[in-house]
């Protein structure tokens, strides 16, 4: 699962490559969206910052 | 400024960003130094940044493009920011081993800024905008070179990644691989 951001972005470059500049716009933001899911999911851990 | 100097420093932009995710593979693969979570959120985010430059060189510059690269930047400058205050208070701990007195997070974060840094002043060049590209314009030799290696990396990223993690999360603080062991 951790792996699916590298995928889409895999998968946006390919499209830029093959010139498919609205191809690879989509698939570089569901690569986004899953990366800031992922983040929100490995933020669990609670900051002690108090000085 | 010109598209075709536009397009040579997108292309060492993205061949800066291709050197810093080389360099984490080096600490992964020859210093044995297991990504974190975090840190190989911090790569996708560079990689994110770097799909905003990559489209730059392909498909010439627009400001949606640099568009990308800030939001792909400020994405992973956001989760390097959480990982240096999980370790921000004296006594703490700190994960990885430092450079030049820095953390690697801490590098990430400095380099995702200068990302956002670098596409700000880039967008002040308005000329380059006004340059119509040729939509099937083949690319030069360092270009396709800078977008390959970078395809190269990303993909790279996919096996390192499911090589440490399997299909599932990642462990927090992983210690060795999931498909393999290397503390035999």
């Amino acid at each position: 699962m951790m792996s699916l951001p590298f995928v889409l972005f895999a998968c946006a470059i390919g499209a830029a490559w093959m010139r498919q500049r609205g191809v690879s716009l989509g698939f570089w933001l569901i690569g986004l969206v899953t990366m800031l899911i992922l983040f929100r999911v490995h933020v669990t851990e609670v900051l002690s910052i108090q000085l | 400024m010109s598209a075709e100097l536009s397009k040579l420093l997108n292309t060492l932009g993205l061949l800066a960003i291709g050197t810093v995710l080389t360099m984490a593979f080096i600490d992964q693969v020859w210093f044995g130094e297991l990504p974190c979570p975090l840190c190989i959120l911090q790569r996708a985010g560079l990689i994110a940044a770097g799909c905003g430059i990559a489209l730059n060189i392909v498909f010439g510059p627009k400001p949606s493009h640099y568009g990308l690269a800030i939001i792909g930047a400020v994405a992973s400058a956001g989760i390097s920011i959480r990982q240096i205050l999980l370790h921000v208070v004296p006594g703490t701990g700190f994960y990885g081993p430092d450079v030049l007195g820095l953390h690697l997070y801490t590098w990430a974060f400095l380099f995702a800024v200068a990302i956002v840094l670098g596409s700000a002043i880039m967008l002040l060049s308005d000329r380059q905008f006004s340059q119509v590209q040729p939509s099937s314009g083949r690319l030069k030799a360092l270009p396709l070179t800078a977008v390959l290696l970078f395809l190269i990396l990303t993909i790279a990223n996919i096996f390192s990644t499911v090589a440490l993690c399997g299909g599932g999360l990642c462990p927090e603080e992983p210690d060795d691989y999931e498909l393999f062991s290397i503390n035999d």
